[in-house]
């Protein structure tokens, strides 16, 4: 740490600077793409008819882009940078490491470009034709190794919280995808592919695949990134060991059963259903345990957040992610479920979950890496601010709009009359979601404005350290001719 | 809390990672601690009454029952969706409620219907939704088609097929098909001119009284024959679904959109030239016979 020039050469930061840029490129297109979406549902006419901007293309593209092409960077970025230094050794293999980069890169761009002209499996999440699936698979077993490896290599006995994070969300998102994607292709030149299950089993696979992704990809490898950011960040040990072994166990064992809950009400089995539900409400407590465990480091420190934005950013997404933790059980119990599910209170819930914790984690954690990595420090601090609010407003009308939109639906289509009868028309229902639907648009607009001030405060960093960078050499040159005069 | 990590009361791990990073070793909080038992509680009692665990080839059925009335005959079964909706539609309040109108509607006659504010009433509450999910798409909110030349207009009193009862019942039982047959071969340019001229004469419209008459002809006679459909008087004839063209409806020329004259003569003459294609589909089969008398009561009253 006292050597910053030797934390270069002793460990790889070129591929965490490359994944960075990435995650920080495809999170703007992707949450833009997002926007605009939500502006389509409000105002119809912005399709214009093209079928390649629809809802149904640009809604695949938006959640790849967001889930895969930024939070998927941002994990490998952050997931190699801590693995190296807990493990105070380099990265196992440069090469392997750069092919997962042009492995993942290559992915998401191939997948959202074949979405818009409608190349699509049409599973949820797991949108990738074939071809693609095929790549991921080679990109993440390099990635595993990498990882691995790399672990192998630390020069102390014990492994740091936040790896056996990354580890397991590495291992799940291997087996969530390999068992998902198992289908036969219609042909060596033929984008479609035959998928392996059908009916209520593929259902049932796919929120297997879904909600695991959701619990592995997007909780336990952000709370790796929190487990080492957060206390980094305030300079404290992590509150309980015990307790994040606990969680951790508890988070890796109960995610697994889950997925049934999106399929209450359905021709899923009511056994499968009621198990699931279960396992929720037993999930809520194990989610909690990461977030008292971050919340908790900064106990005797809170002035930090008044005094540092980087702070705020990562303890609000801990708070985020206590409220949607809390928010998930309960709406995976039947009877909540019958009034939530297929309304937009599910889609404000995933984006409590998608913007205020993993987004926002992502965003405290590189503002602390991206000077560390350029070994400069942020060219603005005030800019951080400016961010954290845009953020913060954007994620809290986005979640209230979409709780008006859903909860009102929902009691909307279940009201009855004095005679029995249903009370509204569904199309009264979309009416009056009118209002909801463009706050939620101004919401997103606000969250990818204070992305876009990210973007320009990280550009502005990067270009200054390498000014100083040149500066520095000036002097050392000067110096060294006149050493040699 | 604070003050537990004050001094020496909590001990780190004693391992240090990248420098800094360090653990302490707090107990679990005894609130969380207890939540998470409650959880594990509520769990449990879940699994004991829902059917919830896979036992070889079946599974936990629960404790908890539903009972509901089958071939006259009471049925108790272990909690499942499916049992819970028939027993919901056995004995729901909303249910029950709407039973009773239903099976009071569906034995009286439409004179009786109509003479009953109560079932009227009813009516309007129940085909409203009918309507506005089944009919609206084409029909547009409340009968009236966003513009002219989509679907015709419900809410006015002039029906293409008949406006008596029975016939609007037909229409919804077995679907319409709106046909008329393209001009454009068959007439010159300047004919349908004529013929337009002529067509808008007949509800008024100032035209060009020459190329009305020579329209007249054509229309009365064998090169045009439209009378065949239309009638000589030129309205209609409901058993073809040709339109009356003396009233001022119109359901696929948008004649009251026309700017000016030449407009109006412009909009009759593109139908006459391509045609009319439109089809209704039939809903037997797909909405209950007491739905569709509703809706037909629902109709008439709209429509007068």
């Amino acid at each position: 740490m006292a050597h910053p020039a030797a934390a270069t050469t002793q460990y790889n930061y070129d591929i965490i600077k490359k994944f960075a840029v990435m995650a920080l490129v495809w999170g703007l297109l992707g949450m833009s793409a997002g926007t605009y979406i939500a502006a389509e549902l409000a105002f119809p006419f912005l399709n214009f008819d093209i079928a390649e901007i629809t809802f149904g293309r640009l809604r695949p593209v938006h959640t790849t882009l967001v889930i895969f092409g930024f939070g998927g960077s941002a994990l490998f970025a952050t997931s190699y940078y801590v693995v190296q230094r807990t493990s105070q050794a380099r990265l196992a293999s440069d090469m392997m490491a750069n092919l997962t980069f042009w492995g993942w890169q290559l992915s998401v761009l191939v997948g959202v470009i074949g979405y818009m002209n409608g190349i699509s499996e049409g599973k949820e999440y797991a949108e990738f034709p074939w071809y693609v699936d095929l790549l991921i698979t080679v990109t993440w077993v390099l990635y595993f190794l990498v990882f691995v490896l790399t672990l192998r290599r630390r020069s102390q006995p014990h492994i740091y919280v936040a790896n056996w994070f990354y580890l397991a969300f590495i291992l799940a998102t291997a087996i969530l995808h390999i068992f998902r994607n198992l289908s036969v292709p219609v042909g060596l030149f033929n984008t479609t592919s035959y998928s392996l299950y059908s009916g209520v089993q593929d259902a049932m696979v796919q929120w297997w695949y879904g909600h695991n992704a959701v619990g592995f990809f997007l909780t336990a490898a952000f709370l790796g990134m929190m487990y080492y950011f957060v206390p980094k960040q305030a300079g404290r040990p992590i509150y309980s060991y015990r307790l994040s072994i606990i969680h951790f166990w508890a988070l890796a064992f109960m995610y697994m059963w889950v997925g049934g809950h999106h399929l209450h009400w359905t021709a899923l089995p009511d056994w499968t259903s009621s198990l699931a539900a279960a396992f929720s409400i037993l999930l809520l407590l194990p989610s909690w345990g990461g977030m008292i465990n971050g919340i908790m480091t900064l106990s005797g420190a809170w002035e930090k957040l008044r005094t540092d934005p980087i702070m705020l950013f990562l303890i609000t997404s801990l708070s985020f992610y206590g409220m949607s933790t809390f928010e998930g059980p309960m709406m995976s119990l039947k009877s909540v479920n019958a009034l939530s599910h297929y309304t937009d209170w599910t889609i404000g819930h995933v984006h409590s979950g998608a913007l205020g914790w993993v987004a926002m984690i992502s965003f405290g954690s590189f503002y602390h890496l991206i000077p560390r990595l350029w070994e400069t420090r942020l060219y603005s601090v005030r800019l951080v601010y400016v961010h954290f609010w845009l953020a913060t407003i954007g994620i809290v009308l986005y979640i209230a709009s979409m709780w008006v939109s859903g909860i009102g639906q929902g009691l909307m289509l279940r009201a009855f009359d004095d005679y029995g009868n249903l009370a509204y028309t569904f199309i009264e229902s979309v009416v009056f979601m009118h209002w909801p639907l463009v706050v939620r648009m101004i919401g997103g607009m606000f969250f990818v404005s204070g992305v876009v001030v990210m973007a320009f405060n990280v550009l502005m960093t990067v270009r200054m350290a390498k000014i100083e960078q040149a500066a520095l050499e000036a002097k050392i040159a000067a110096k060294l001719a006149k050493a040699g005069v | 809390m604070a003050e537990q990590h004050q001094g020496k009361a909590v001990q780190t791990t004693g391992h240090a990672w990248d420098g800094d990073l360090q653990e302490f070793n707090n107990p679990l909080p005894r609130w969380w601690l207890w939540s998470f038992y409650a959880t594990v509680l509520f769990a449990v009692i879940y699994w004991i009454w829902y059917p919830a665990w896979p036992v070889a080839k079946s599974f936990t059925k629960g404790i908890g029952t539903v009972t509901y009335q089958s071939g006259g005959k009471q049925v108790t079964t272990h909690w499942n969706t499916r049992a819970e909706l028939i027993e919901e539609m056995q004995t729901g309040s909303e249910t029950l409620k709407q039973q009773a109108y239903l099976e009071k509607i569906s034995a009286a006659s439409y004179d009786d219907i109509v003479n009953d504010p109560d079932m009227m009433a009813f009516t309007r509450s129940m085909a409203k939704v009918l309507f506005a999910d089944n009919c609206a798409a084409c029909h547009g909110v409340g009968g009236t088609p966003a513009q002219i030349g989509q679907y015709p207009n419900l809410r006015d009193d002039a029906w293409l097929w008949g406006g008596d009862i029975n016939q609007i019942e037909q229409t919804i039982l077995q679907g319409r098909n709106g046909y008329m047959p393209a001009f454009g071969e068959v007439l010159s340019d300047a004919q349908l001119d004529e013929v337009a001229n002529y067509v808008l004469s007949l509800s008024g419209h100032s035209v060009d009284t020459a190329m009305a008459d020579a329209g007249r002809a054509i229309f009365q006679g064998k090169q045009g024959g439209c009378y065949y459909c239309h009638t000589e008087s030129g309205k209609g004839m409901a058993s073809q679904g040709s339109a009356n063209l003396t009233d001022a409806v119109w359901t696929v020329a948008d004649v009251p959109g026309a700017a000016d004259d030449a407009a109006r003569v412009e909009v009759v003459k593109t139908v006459i030239r391509n045609g009319v294609h439109r089809q209704m589909p039939a809903w037997r089969g797909r909405l209950s016979n007491a739905q569709i008398k509703l809706l037909t009561v629902y109709l008439q009253s709209l429509g007068s």
